[in-house]
């Protein structure tokens, strides 16, 4: 809650801060002083160092205001959703958001401040009103669910895919021969191995194959002559006769 | 029409419809406040929180009164509706908005494949 009290100006943070500038709280002159934009906290001082103190979830909006109809002079318009004079009826508003459970709009409506922030310098508005707005996004909702679903690292989907090694459409992947046998289930490996077996059959005269092939064992596997029945391998023996 | 700088509100974004009111960068249009006054103006950002800030506004409090400011931030907290204007297409609107956050993704990760991108 704010209250008009004896303050220190804030020493860190202070994106800005403009001399000459009246405070207006609800129509109410307060006279001029120093208006501090600061992370933390929004806060004015006039010139005997009383003052008071915005906190940014407090503020429902902020603007710059140039319509003369509305307001005698251009100034950076402030709307709170709290009652800034009384201390009493700041622990009213206390005691009456403990009895709700639900979202504060009740007590929203009934209990809003319109500050006004006049600075002598009109060029400096557009600056304040910027940094303010820089310093609002520092305040996100805590009570928005939305603000809870960043956690940790921002997931790249792209990067995810390429960790797994699946690079999809443009290149194809190629396995150089350790990296297919390590990609084979127990079950593939089988199927390789019968059929390497297999072609052992089939290979040309004096191409040995070193490894003893288990599933032959009801033929006579000859590691000089071509074994099985194979047209290939007749042909063969007769180029050799010749 | 910038993507956020920030990462969280980059994955915030992605994961919300305040990813639509993002598409909304120049449009003009009306948003109601919790308090029931409206300001229409055009919108210059809306962040991840759904803070919005307008430009050229006409705001008309809850009492009816009606007062033009140069430039308003609304805080998210106190945004009820943002209207979307009838010549939008909402689901372009969000695809485009997607695909801004996935370029700006990219443009770090992949450094030189950029070039080899078939998005647009």
């Amino acid at each position: 809650m704010v209250v008009l009290k004896s303050l220190h100006p804030p020493s860190e943070g202070v994106r800005l801060q403009q001399a000459d500038t009246t405070a207006v709280v609800d129509r109410k002159r307060l006279g001029s002083g120093t208006l501090f934009v600061a992370e933390a906290h929004l806060s004015w001082f006039d010139g005997s160092g009383m003052g008071f103190c915005l906190e940014y979830p407090s503020i429902s909006l902020h603007a710059v205001s140039r319509d003369l109809s509305a307001f005698p002079e251009e100034h950076l318009y402030v709307m709170v959703n709290a009652k800034l004079d009384d201390e009493a009826e700041a622990e009213q508003l206390d005691k009456a958001s403990d009895d709700e459970e639900s979202d504060s709009d009740d007590e929203d409506l009934g209990t809003i401040t319109e500050i006004r922030f006049v600075p002598s310098d009109k060029t400096r508005l557009e600056p304040l009103f910027s940094s303010m707005c820089d310093c609002q996004a520092l305040h996100p909702d805590p009570d928005d669910v939305h603000t809870d679903d960043y956690e940790g690292e921002e997931y790249d989907v792209e990067e995810a895919e390429q960790e797994q090694g699946q690079v999809q459409g443009d290149v194809p992947v190629f396995y150089s021969y350790e990296e297919g046998l390590s990609q084979l289930t127990s079950e593939g490996q089988a199927t390789l191995e019968r059929l390497e077996g297999m072609l052992a059959q089939y290979h040309m005269a004096g191409v040995r194959n070193d490894q003893p092939s288990a599933q032959f064992e009801g033929m006579e596997v000859d590691s000089n002559t071509v074994a099985g029945q194979s047209d290939d391998a007749d042909e063969q023996r007769f180029c050799t006769a010749d | 029409m910038d993507v956020s700088h920030s990462i969280r509100e980059r994955t915030i974004a992605e994961n919300s419809l305040v990813i639509l009111l993002q598409g909304l960068h120049g449009q003009v249009t009306t948003v109601d406040l919790r308090d029931e006054s409206t300001a229409r103006g055009r919108v210059i950002n809306v962040d991840a929180f759904m803070n919005i800030r307008l430009e050229k506004v006409l705001y008309r409090d809850r009492r009816g009164h009606v007062s033009s400011m140069d430039d308003l931030f609304i805080t998210g907290r106190n945004v009820r509706y943002v209207h979307i204007p009838d010549h939008m297409n909402i689901i372009e609107t969000i695809e485009t908005q997607l695909a801004k956050i996935h370029r700006v993704r990219n443009f770090g990760a992949s450094g030189g494949r950029k070039e080899y991108s078939k998005k647009k």
